[in-house]
């Protein structure tokens, strides 16, 4: 259960940053080895051999045919691949809306953007929190919730977990019938002024 | 850099695709029209440049010491842009708190500001180190123990759920008390 409210954080760029590592470790090694192979590593030999090896041209030219379905397929799934990329990376986060029944005929969700005004609405009431913000995130069989919450200057940050959770969250449990709603927190320690006076 | 991320990705994402398809482009338009070949991209002059060139060749040096450095960049990106957030102890099971490293400096920093022997200070924070600088008019040695006292007192009150190092330190700034 921790896992999924760990995993409710922040949108995850683990494939994100899969894509990239990858992308970047292909560019080095290639690289690398074009300079190596030029400075004759692999043998001095290879190093003065054309760039537009004979070899390679005889091949081509001997299975013409060959080689133009070979690129055809490789630029369809080049393309296919780098599409689907970028297609994936651009997508919004989705913000389910959390499903109340099941029973055919009788389906109930309850929209997303109701859920967050809701929890916003309490949220922003506890003492000591001047701004909060709330999204439901996951997927519509497995929601859980993101909040920021903004503190005032010297607000004890038990206290507002305390009414968080005990005040808010249980609300919004006992609203949707689960035993647990997994939640990830992010506070901001100290982002608003204090109304009390500095100086006494 | 979780910014640079999110943009270099998708783009990297475009650039495979558009390579994909002037490919496909390009190999079509040669076997079934090859009177309007090249369509897209002047290839038969790329393949002229490339004739003559060996391995060896400094333009091919060039163009593969380029191509090595821009994948080590794309290297450091994805290795950097990952996040920083300060994790707190989790009040009940399926609830995770966390707070920026930023706004961990911020609460430390007005805690060690409002000492009254303090005239500057800035503030780093991470989930491992706490970092002060401060400066005043009086003895360092006093009010960095007293800074100290005062920074570790706030780190206690914070639910942090690991404890950062604390190095603090002050220097005498010239001026008038």
């Amino acid at each position: 259960m921790s896992r999924r409210s760990r995993r409710a954080v922040a949108r995850s760029t683990a494939a994100d940053r899969a894509r990239v590592l990858l992308t970047g470790l292909v560019l080095l090694a290639l690289g690398v080895l074009v300079v190596l192979l030029g400075y004759g590593v692999f043998g001095s030999n290879r190093a003065q051999r054309p760039v537009v090896d004979p070899v390679v041209s005889d091949w081509i030219a001997g299975n013409a045919d060959l080689t133009r379905w070979i690129a055809i397929v490789g630029g369809i799934v080049l393309l296919v691949v780098g599409l689907t990329w970028a297609v994936r990376s651009l997508r919004p986060e989705p913000r389910p809306d959390v499903l109340l029944s099941e029973v055919p005929g009788q389906r109930l969700t309850v929209e997303h953007s109701a859920i967050a005004d809701a929890v916003r609405a309490d949220a922003e009431l506890i003492d000591g929190v001047s701004r909060a913000r709330v999204r439901m995130v996951g997927t519509e069989r497995r929601p859980a919730l993101r909040m920021a919450v903004w503190l005032v200057e010297g607000t004890d940050v038990r206290d507002v977990w305390a009414e968080i959770d005990g005040r808010v969250l249980a609300r919004a449990r006992q609203a949707f019938a689960v035993d647990a709603l997994p939640t990830a927190v992010r506070i901001e320690l100290d982002a608003a002024a204090s109304h009390a006076p500095r100086v006494q | 850099m979780r910014f640079v991320l999110r943009l270099l990705s998708p783009l990297i994402g475009l650039v495979v695709a558009a390579i994909g398809a002037i490919t496909t482009i390009e190999v079509v338009t040669a076997w079934l029209a090859p009177a309007s070949s090249p369509l897209v991209v002047p290839w038969p002059a790329w393949r002229d440049g490339l004739d003559g060139l060996t391995w060896s060749s400094g333009a091919v040096r060039t163009i593969a010491i380029v191509v090595g450095v821009v994948g080590l960049l794309v290297l450091l990106v994805g290795l950097v842009a990952r996040r920083h957030d300060v994790a707190l102890t989790d009040p009940v099971p399926e609830v995770t708190v966390t707070t920026s490293p930023r706004s961990l400096a911020r609460a430390v920093g007005h805690e060690v500001r409002s000492h009254a022997d303090v005239v500057s200070a800035s503030v780093v924070a991470s989930q491992k180190k706490v970092v002060v600088k401060a400066g005043t008019l009086d003895a360092p040695e006093d009010v960095r123990t007293a800074v100290r006292e005062r920074v570790d007192e706030v780190l206690t009150r914070l639910p942090l759920a690991h404890r950062p190092r604390v190095s603090v330190s002050v220097a005498a700034t010239k001026g008038v008390k």
